[in-house]
């Protein structure tokens, strides 16, 4: 039954909880499933916090005497003056009111199960899925520069969105672009989505910037694909009603691994 | 809760057995079961997370889990930097700012007292859990009652860890931050100022404490262990279920509320009651509720660091049943029309 946190048991949960953070941003970069790459650092930082706070409470409860002694004789009403628990070890030592933290404690166990366990990936394509809410359109008109060179341009999905919509210089017309992303099945035949998630704090956030890929076969769902192709123009007049994604007419398609940084900024 | 049915029990000197820290050590605490000396529960734990990583894992992969876990995990790991922080700043005033330095700093008179109070939550950071025991011993220490509770409800609502957290959840909205500190600290003085016009003694319970002892750098690690085991525990139950809400509750419901203005507004001030997340969180998990409006996440963030299930828990428990059936409406309904005005007035 889980019952009171004893002394021990309350270190040991912040030490388990500091590891469990320091495994995903100090020795990995688990965290960036998570939150921005930016809050690494005071993630170290909260990590070591907790697991000092817990070594340090689990090395002070290795001397039961000392502590004991001192709190004795704080006027604890139940009968354990000063020296009266100490020839029952451990147990008998403390007053009343000293050995249990709350049992809401327990479950700060639980990111930790769910980082062990489930070992939760990056936002996918069933949350980009059930997401079909046009992302803010944040660019502004003027902040579209040219187009450099001429092979294909690596572009950001959030970068090739504001352009497709909001570029009134039209930069992206007759380009080839390579766009990286997941892949999310559509409803529509013939057409899928190169998706990428974006956050604006942590994961909990997130909402999907979409790109329709036409002309090539959809991979399985969350493959992380590059995509070639250029975009395929529509006027704002044409556009029928609901969430409109723009279109990628591709003609290359490259299977990738999942990259470290999952999200786009 | 626990803390409450001992004060009932002795209830003229609740903190006697205490060592005197703010809060002290064992409040909210249970009493000691017996056998404590081995850790089995955490011993399960363990095991559990060795075992279930061989034997559960492979199961534990369906879409809607993993995306649950995932917001779970990242409203956890987002949060937790800013918990410790402010927990470690508010253990060690706790240990290290002596607590009769306090009524000197105050005016003298009353209603003078209170919007000092108030801001000085804004100097002074904490979460609301720890808020509550360090009004108590303002309470104790002779501060007025109607001060200690403007600083009560201010401190956790206005104070710099909060605010630079608002600021980075809402990146590029500075007026966010500010509607937040103007309705947050509105409303501790108001009900700073009504207490102290219409509130009977009788409703109040105040704590007495002994003088603490112990060296301070102790009690600065039992203040912080304490918090941490508290909010902690409260920001993972806030988490469950803002991850729950996120990947069940279809978007469409929300966005239909949402499109209600003084729907969105009263519905997003009873989630912040319902979520009881940590002040020092509760900026990102608003920001995350992309369909709603701003005033209605401005409520999200003024009435959760003031009225909560956990703080309602924790009053009751500190000042008695009798005060908050009253101070808890009176919060309430300060909180959302203040949220109400300045949001019309700034957003």
């Amino acid at each position: 039954m889980a019952a009171a946190v004893n002394r021990v048991t309350q270190n040991l949960i912040l030490a388990l909880l500091g590891g469990a953070v320091l495994r995903i941003s100090a020795f990995s970069t688990t965290y960036l499933n998570y939150v921005k790459p930016g809050f690494r650092p005071f993630l170290i930082g909260a990590g070591v916090v907790l697991v000092l706070l817990g070594l340090a409470g689990l090395l002070q409860s290795l001397r039961p005497e000392k502590e004991a002694a001192g709190r004795g004789g704080d006027g604890h009403a139940d009968g354990h003056d000063g020296g009266h628990g100490h020839a029952g070890g451990h147990s008998g030592g403390h007053g009343h009111a000293h050995g249990a933290g709350p049992r809401i404690a327990w479950l700060m166990c639980l990111p930790v199960f769910a980082i062990f366990l489930i070992a939760p990936p990056a936002l996918g394509s069933f949350a980009a899925a059930r997401d079909d809410t046009p992302p803010p359109r944040s660019q502004a008109l003027s902040a579209f520069t040219p187009l450099a060179g001429d092979g294909p341009v690596d572009m950001k999905i959030g970068e090739f969105i504001g352009r497709a919509w909001d570029d009134e210089k039209k930069s992206l017309t007759g380009r080839p672009v390579r766009l990286t992303g997941f892949v999310v099945p559509s409803k529509k035949k013939g057409q899928w989505y190169v998706t990428r998630m974006q956050l604006a704090c942590c994961a909990a956030d997130a909402f999907p910037l979409k790109v329709a890929v036409k002309g090539v076969a959809a991979p399985p769902a969350d493959t992380w694909v590059e995509v070639t192709g250029t975009w395929i123009p529509r006027t704002l007049d044409e556009l029928p009603a609901g969430v409109v994604h723009p279109e990628l007419a591709a003609t290359d398609l490259v299977e990738i691994d999942a990259p470290a940084e999952p999200y786009e900024g | 809760m626990r803390a409450m049915s001992s004060l009932r029990a002795d209830s003229d000197r609740p903190w006697a057995a205490e060592d005197g820290s703010i809060p002290p050590a064992s409040w909210g605490r249970r009493d000691a079961s017996p056998g404590r000396a081995l850790p089995w529960g955490f011993v399960l734990v363990v095991v559990l997370l060795v075992a279930g990583r061989f034997v559960l894992a492979p199961y534990l992969t369906s879409a809607a889990l993993q995306t649950w876990a995932t917001v779970f995990v990242a409203i956890c790991v987002q949060a937790l930097p800013f918990l410790v922080f402010g927990v470690a700043l508010s253990a060690a005033i706790t240990a290290f700012v002596p607590a009769s330095s306090w009524t000197r700093a105050l005016p003298r008179h009353p209603a003078a007292a209170v919007p000092v109070a108030g801001m000085a939550g804004a100097v002074l950071p904490g979460c609301e859990c720890a808020s509550v025991p360090v009004a108590s011993g303002l309470m104790a220490r002779g501060v007025t009652p109607a001060a200690a509770l403007a600083f009560l409800l201010a401190s956790p609502a206005i104070n710099p860890i909060v605010l630079v957290a608002t600021a980075v959840a809402f990146p590029g909205q500075p007026l966010m931050v500010a509607a937040r500190f103007g309705a947050s600290l509105v409303v501790a003085v108001l009900a700073g100022w009504l207490w102290l016009r219409f509130g009977r003694s009788e409703w109040l319970r105040i704590p007495s404490r002994p003088h603490g002892e112990g060296s301070k750098l102790a009690a600065f690690a039992e203040a912080m262990r304490h918090d941490l085991l508290h909010a902690g525990g409260f920001l993972i139950v806030g988490g469950l279920a803002a991850a729950t809400i996120n990947v069940l509750v279809p978007r469409e419901w929300l966005t239909a509320v949402a499109q209600i203005p003084w729907l969105a507004v009263l519905v997003m001030a009873l989630l912040a009651v319902l979520l009881s997340i940590c002040s020092e969180a509760d900026a990102f998990v608003a920001a995350s509720m992309s369909a709603f409006s701003p005033i209605a996440k401005l409520a999200f963030m003024v009435v959760g660091p003031m009225v909560d299930l956990k703080l309602i828990a924790l009053q009751t428990g500190t000042f008695g049943r009798a005060f908050t059936v009253r101070f808890v409406p009176l919060t309430f309904g300060l909180a959302v029309s203040a949220s109400a005005l300045f949001g019309w007035l700034l957003l």
